[in-house]
């Protein structure tokens, strides 16, 4: 018998974006000692992000890509880390998360998260992907829930509250979907789809 | 009667009226493209292949339609 520590330790993650989806997924799966992450994004650190983002005041206008680099380690030094600060495109996802077992999708915008989902199953046969969408507003958790839309393919969230029509997005919301995502990665890492 | 299962409850068209592509279930459906990932029978179906992508009566549809934030 595998242990969870062995199983986890040898799967590789991509988290795609280190916004308030991704940093949350990110401190989630180095805690649970998962081998390695490869984690993207283009943006830096700005004071709009630290209602639900995981990073800290001293590291505003830093790269996300460093300051989680440097957040994770601090967390879990065992766990490897590739950061690649940059736009994921239809172009880049397949090279860039090569090396993935499984992807989370961690943007904000609609037409990206359709982007990646997209990419990862038409071009990555062999690459799970698990999406977020509808998490905006606070209450409510329940509704936030997990469903498998297909083998490869795992959708959290309510489904229908975004940001165009709520307004609003908390550490709590935001946190309780960025959990479901970490906790169905685990869950496919450790017993397959 | 003809019939899809979209995102898993079934859905009747009177005869002649089943859309013919994912592009024109979507127009019915008053669903804009740009944030959907359609699969058909399980399989991806490309956004830019929505049109051209035929449907055939009893296909399971799943549509997922993304909202933004994160």
């Amino acid at each position: 018998m595998v242990s969870m520590k062995e199983k986890l330790g040898r799967a590789v993650v991509g988290i795609a974006g280190l916004g308030g989806l991704g940093s949350n997924v990110a401190l989630a799966l180095a805690r649970t000692n998962v081998g390695k992450l490869i984690i993207a994004d283009f943006d830096k650190v700005g004071e709009s992000n630290l209602n639900r983002q995981q990073y800290f005041v001293d590291q505003l206008g830093r790269g996300k890509v460093e300051a989680m680099t440097e957040n994770l380690r601090r967390i879990n030094p065992n766990v490897k880390i590739e950061g690649h600060q940059l736009k994921l495109t239809a172009d880049n996802v397949p090279k860039i998360f090569g090396d993935a077992d499984v992807i989370a999708e961690c943007f904000d915008k609609a037409e990206e998260k359709q982007m990646i989902v997209e990419t990862v199953l038409s071009k990555m046969p062999d690459v799970i992907v698990v999406s977020a969408s509808g998490l905006a507003g606070y209450g409510n958790s329940n509704a936030i829930q997990t469903r498998q839309v297909s083998k490869r393919f795992i959708l959290v969230g309510d489904g229908k509250s975004g940001i165009d029509s709520v307004k609003i997005l908390t550490a709590a919301r935001v946190g309780i979907a960025a959990c479901h995502q970490a906790n169905a990665i685990i869950e496919v890492l450790m017993d397959g789809v | 009667m003809e019939m899809l299962k979209i995102n898993g409850v079934d859905r009747e068209f009177p005869a002649g009226q089943m859309p013919k592509t994912i592009a024109e279930l979507l127009e019915q459906l008053r669903i804009e493209t740009a944030t959907v990932v359609a699969e058909v029978d399980g399989l991806i179906v490309e956004r830019e292949k929505f049109a051209k992508t035929k449907l055939s009566k009893g296909q399971s549809i799943e549509l997922v339609r993304f909202v933004p934030g994160g």
